[in-house]
């Protein structure tokens, strides 16, 4: 059980390198926390950091208010599954399990009886006495689980775990971990770059970019509130798409406009964006956030299907107006076919609408 | 099987016969005549089977050596400095196993830190290292001469241990450093996150992976020292630190030099190494190649 506190923490290397610039963060007790970025933004830094890998070059970083910033990572009661699982080569897979039990002098019975209920626990029972080498990726990922699980640790790490996996098994894969997090009961700090894993598996998420944190919050802030641009971009599939434009307000209906294209506020948005008149921004739209019905009248977007992509449940199409190509998440029933012009409507609450210059969101709900 | 493929595998077998009796001749020669008597050896013909064999010039070697026989009335038979092969093969096997050992110990945790931390100057420390290897021994006798001559430490065997190190060990770190590298750096991470110290997961999760690489230094360091010839000739000027190569190669400087006492002498240096060689025989190739793949 762990509260992890971030104060004010920054990461340089010897080159000069910052990974990580004035990182303030609280991970509460058994809090399940996914770092999310793209590769170089710092949070596996982060992560190492927790685990006493990586040195803290400022601010500091406690363990339930002490400090832990000097603390080898021996010393610390964390456990870490690797993506490439690190299992040790020359070692059973029993001995994989308990050699962490092992180098903290747990009695011999204790370290059996843990191992064989990880194992059970984990259908790997049959497989104690097989060496890494001869087993399946599937099956290497869950002996790197158990041996992180029978340490029963106060805080959980887990980098990338699920990325060497194939399709079916990463979804599965995705179940057991997030149960596995329901059964500890303890503190789990998470590092990906897909968001499909972080948005299914967190209880708050922190999005990183360059060493920097952009928005942190609950799946539905990060994805329905995004804090920015980057974030908007990095959670949605087929992405957000972006219309660069101004606020117009001629007095009586202000309205976004790019171009030809006109799209009206509501009211609610109207009272959000005041004082915003000739404002240049960008307006963001969710693929799903688009009604085929063209139900808001004066919130049309209207072009020609370039693309059909059909996805199973539903599909994407690729809608070109005025020079730019949108996608967008239609269902199945309607067909469509390539060339044919098309007018959907955007539900104005749905818009995100960012400041082009910072790419802040300007509605006043984002968090 | 085609005719061309026949032919394929014949030319590949005279061809390694045609290298083995190249790579073995020598030793073969070295053996037989080590066994036959001196008119034998010079006889023209050769004869490559000693008949009959005899043992007499290792009996004499063990008879110079505990000091059975005076050489004095018997000098072309045996050389006036045979009564110092066996101290000299005491003195190789010292200095021989004291380089493993000690280049073991700097060479491991010198190699694992290069590899797997990162600290200030570490790419810079890795190019000095070999640099140093670049310049050829006879350069360094001078220097390594003052140096010795200022530690005392001439006719000691501590100075060929010394310079042994000194020569050795940027090899052995690069060795081993390849090998360390090759070795991915969660594995240390998943180590350390397990409970262990840097010191701990070099000995329980490094060693025993890096097992081929460590057998390729102990060869290669054990066949330095103990073939050493130029550093030995320098530093060394009694039977007290004299090694093997250096007793051998006196045996030419009597007036007559006796052939079947010299091979046998061979023989008996060769004893040790090829030992070594057949007990780590099949980690060698392993070992080589692992830490040449990622160099």
């Amino acid at each position: 059980m762990a509260q992890i506190e971030f104060l004010e923490v920054a990461k340089r290397y010897a080159n000069g390198h910052v990974a990580l610039q004035n990182l303030n963060l609280q991970i509460r007790d058994k809090e399940f926390l996914v770092l999310l970025g793209p590769s170089g933004c710092g949070k596996s830094t982060t992560l190492n950091m927790i685990a006493g890998l990586e040195e803290v070059t400022e601010g500091s970083l406690r363990f339930d208010s002490t400090a832990v910033n000097g603390l080898p990572a021996h010393k610390r009661d964390v456990a870490m599954v690797f993506q490439s699982y690190a299992l040790y080569p020359h070692k059973s897979v029993y001995e994989n399990i308990a050699f962490g039990l092992r180098m903290r002098k747990h009695p011999k019975n204790e370290i059996d009886t843990r191992v064989r209920s990880a194992a059970r626990d984990l259908e790997i029972e049959h497989l104690l006495d097989r060496l890494p080498g001869q087993l399946s990726g599937g099956q290497r990922q869950r002996v790197a689980l158990g041996r992180a699980m029978v340490r029963q640790p106060a805080v959980f790490l887990m980098d990338e775990p699920l990325s060497n996996l194939d399709a079916t098994l990463r979804i599965s894969m995705r179940a057991s971990i997030k149960a596995l997090h329901q059964s500890m009961q303890t503190t789990f700090v998470y590092v990906t770059h897909d968001q499909a894993e972080a948005l299914t598996l967190a209880d708050r998420i922190v999005v990183m970019r360059q060493g920097v944190v952009q928005q942190i919050g609950t799946p539905d802030d990060i994805y329905e509130r995004p804090a920015n641009t980057f974030v908007a971009n990095f959670l949605g599939n087929p992405p957000i798409n972006f219309i660069d434009g101004v606020v117009q307000d001629d007095g009586s209906e202000p309205c976004f406009r790019s171009g030809e294209l006109s799209l009206a506020f509501d009211e609610q948005l109207r009272a959000e964006l005041a004082g915003c008149a000739g404002k240049k921004v960008t307006i963001g739209i969710r693929a799903e956030d688009i009604d085929e019905d063209a139900t808001y009248a004066d919130c049309q977007l209207t072009g020609e299907i370039t693309s059909l992509l059909p996805v199973g449940s539903d599909q994407f199409i690729g809608l070109q107006n005025g020079g730019r190509v949108m996608f967008f998440r239609v269902g199945k029933e309607r067909s469509y076919r390539v060339g044919d012009r098309l007018s959907v409507s955007v539900n104005p609450r749905r818009m995100h609408i960012f400041d082009q210059a910072s790419g802040v969101n300007l509605r006043a709900n984002a968090s | 099987m085609s005719s061309a493929l026949l032919a394929k595998r014949l030319a590949l077998l005279v061809g390694s016969v045609l290298m083995l009796m190249y790579v073995l001749g020598p030793v073969a020669w070295l053996l037989s005549s080590s066994l036959q008597r001196e008119a034998d050896i010079t006889s023209i013909p050769p004869h490559w089977i000693p008949s009959p064999p005899t043992f007499s010039s290792f009996k004499a070697i063990i008879d110079a050596g505990t000091g059975a026989v005076s050489t004095d009335g018997n000098a072309s038979f045996v050389p006036s400095t045979a009564e110092y092969l066996l101290p000299a093969l005491r003195n190789s096997l010292i200095v021989a196993s004291a380089v493993v050992v000690l280049n073991l110990l700097v060479s491991i945790p010198a190699a694992y830190a290069m590899a797997k931390i990162r600290y200030i100057g570490r790419d810079m420390s890795v190019y000095f290292m070999l640099a140093t290897r670049v310049i050829p021994d006879i350069a360094l006798i001078v220097p390594f001469f003052l140096f010795v001559r200022k530690l005392g430490l001439l006719d000691n065997l501590g100075a060929l241990i010394i310079t042994y190190l000194a020569i050795t060990i940027p090899f052995s770190v690069f060795m081993l450093l390849s090998y360390f590298e090759s070795l991915p750096d969660e594995l240390d991470k998943a180590a350390r996150v397990d409970g262990c110290s840097r010191v701990q997961a070099l000995i329980k999760i490094f060693l025993p992976l890096a097992q081929p690489s460590l057998v390729a230094v102990i060869l290669f360091t054990f066949l330095t020292s103990w073939n050493e010839f130029l550093f030995a000739l320098m530093f060394t000027q009694t039977a007290a630190s004299q090694t093997v190569p250096i007793i051998v190669a006196s045996f030419t400087s009597d007036f007559t030099t006796s052939f079947s006492f010299i091979n046998a002498a061979g023989v008996v240096a060769i004893v040790p190494p090829v030992i070594i060689a057949v007990v780590f025989e099949r980690y060698i190739v392993s070992g080589l190649s692992a830490g040449a793949v990622k160099g």
